[in-house]
């Protein structure tokens, strides 16, 4: 018995000892803390275009960067930013919907990232690996820059809890009792933009969007309690991460693709067996007194 | 005299092609229970939200004798607590009823600082006076629509304003739920000593304390008196362009929609 384990857990431990696979495995945790907790308030302030306008404005900025010859990652924070400082004020225009903003953004982002692949002179390879993501090839500093990101996005939720709880809940009305909203919100958005733009080495600026959701809508189905939320979001993110690398190198399937389809199954799992749509349905069977 | 604690001067919000309010006039003063009746597209929620800092707007207004804009200090918007219309909150959202009241202590604590046992027992008081205090452990999407509504009013006030803008808070629901809410309004009124604007458009739900009432109508200020004189057939039916009737009983005026 002893033996069968020992032969199953085996190769794993001894892959572990390359720096590569360390340097890994670190990443998918940050990566999943860092992409899991932003889920919280795309779920939660139903922003998912938001997240897939971040993903490409980092996507288009880092194929920017190769083109012009600059740190991708710096070049893709920025466009990441320029995009915050830009979608902020407006989304807060009541006289534009901001599903067509979005849009806009989106499309526009897209266009630039296509239109800088189709004119790279160089070898496609080091776009590619911005779009997939590539777990294998992180240099230290990707690590720093991963570590520090993710730090500073929890120093934010935790500082700013009350605050955080009262915006997601309504912003207007927290507006209204003296909550700096607007700061809260643009925060929230340059903080999107620099943890997708440091991911984009991890799991890439195309499925980065399903750590953007999937955590979150993992949690919702789990939990009423906003703390609560944000542990369960991180586990789930953090776990998808690291079982979705160990099964690229068991089955040798791309590691974005696997992290994916593992954010998704265990969502699917979350839903099948949320008690809080158990007890909605008991709820709705009741009669009326 | 009597402190003023709000007042308007010519103020007009302008939205290409139309103007919502034109040149409105308006002095609240302290402890005054105010309405504002109009049609729909009336102008009365853009009102409610150029007082609380939410509308861009032409003009001067007046809070607390201080000039204000857009951008308020927080002391200032604390002093302005705001109920809007019911609105939809989603039966999964991870909020508890109790947790919805305390959001209203937020900016008064201010950043850094974390609510203590003194706010959380003064939330509950509110809860029970608002008499949601059974319900504070359960997940706000999950109550009815007037349960809602007295956790919205009980997150106001626990904000501690001086002036409380409620925006047609008895809107879609129940007839003994809106005489209900009504109800628990007018105690506040009277153990809270706040100022209120009162926004709706059914004259038969009115709060026993509302005095004074404002009619808009194109967002133009077309009347500002008493309710005695505002609910006459003659002014409601100039307001809604359409013929009404109004009729006593135990002392009381209702309107009649023939």
């Amino acid at each position: 018995m002893e033996g069968a384990l020992y032969r199953m857990v085996d190769p794993f431990l001894n892959i572990l000892s390359y720096p590569p696979i360390q340097r890994a495995v670190i990443a998918c945790v940050l990566c999943g803390a860092g992409c899991s907790v932003l889920s919280v308030f795309v779920v939660l302030m139903k922003m998912p275009l938001i997240g897939v306008s971040m993903s490409h404005a980092a996507f288009a900025g880092a194929v920017l960067g190769l083109l012009l010859g600059m740190n991708p990652f710096l070049s893709g924070l920025m466009l990441c930013l320029l995009v915050a400082a830009v979608l902020g004020p407006l989304s807060d225009r009541t006289d534009i919907a901001p599903e067509n903003v979005l849009g806009i953004v989106f499309s526009f982002l897209m266009g630039i990232a296509f239109l800088g692949m189709g004119i790279l002179t160089q070898t496609k390879a080091g776009a590619l690996n911005l779009m997939w993501g590539s777990l294998l090839n992180l240099s230290e500093t990707d690590i720093w820059v991963l570590a520090v990101v993710t730090a500073v996005l929890i120093l934010f939720v935790v500082l700013f809890f009350k605050e955080i709880r009262a915006v997601l809940f309504n912003r207007r009305i927290a507006a209204s009792g003296g909550v700096p909203e607007r700061m809260i919100y643009y925060i929230l958005l340059f903080l999107t933009g620099a943890v997708v733009s440091s991911n984009l080495s991890t799991v890439g600026g195309l499925l980065i969007f399903a750590l953007l959701v999937q955590p979150g809508a993992t949690a919702l189905q789990l939990t009423y309690n906003l703390k609560s939320f944000f542990w369960i979001s991180a586990a789930s993110g953090i776990f998808a991460c690291v079982l979705g690398l160990a099964a690229s190198y068991l089955f040798d399937i791309p590691s974005g693709a696997s992290v994916a389809l593992t954010a998704t199954f265990l969502f699917a799992l979350a839903f099948i067996f949320s008690p809080k749509r158990r007890q909605n349905q008991l709820s709705e069977r009741k009669p009326m007194p | 005299m009597t402190e003023e604690i709000l007042t308007l001067a010519d103020v007009t919000v302008h939205k290409h092609p139309s103007k919502l309010l034109s040149g409105v006039n308006l002095h609240v003063l302290k402890n005054e229970f105010l309405g504002v009746i109009g049609p729909n597209g009336a102008g009365k929620t853009t009102l409610l939200n150029v007082i609380a800092g939410f509308e861009k707007y032409s003009g001067e207004l007046k809070l607390f004798g201080r000039k204000e804009t857009l951008k308020r200090s927080r002391h200032t918007r604390i002093r302005v607590g705001y109920v809007p219309q019911l609105f939809p909150v989603e039966p999964n959202f991870p909020i508890l009823a109790a947790e919805a009241v305390m959001t209203g202590v937020v900016g008064r604590v201010g950043l850094f600082r974390s609510p203590g046992r003194k706010e959380r027992e003064e939330a509950l008081r509110l809860m029970e006076m608002m008499r949601v205090a059974h319900l504070a452990d359960r997940p706000l999407g999950q109550l009815s629509g007037g349960e809602r509504q007295k956790v919205s009013i009980a997150r106001a006030i626990l904000q501690q304003p001086d002036l409380l803008l409620l925006d047609e808070p008895t809107a879609n629901l129940d007839i003994a739920v809106q005489k209900e809410v009504l109800t628990l309004i007018d105690e506040i009124f009277v153990r809270k000593a706040l100022t209120i604007l009162f926004v709706t458009h059914d004259f038969n739900m009115l709060p026993s304390h509302m005095e004074r009432v404002v009619m808009l109508r194109n967002g133009e200020k077309i009347f500002d008196g008493s309710i005695r004189e505002a609910l006459t057939g003659q002014a409601l039916s100039g307001l809604f362009q359409y013929p009404l009737e109004t009729f006593e009983r135990d002392g009381r005026r209702f309107v009649s929609y023939g």
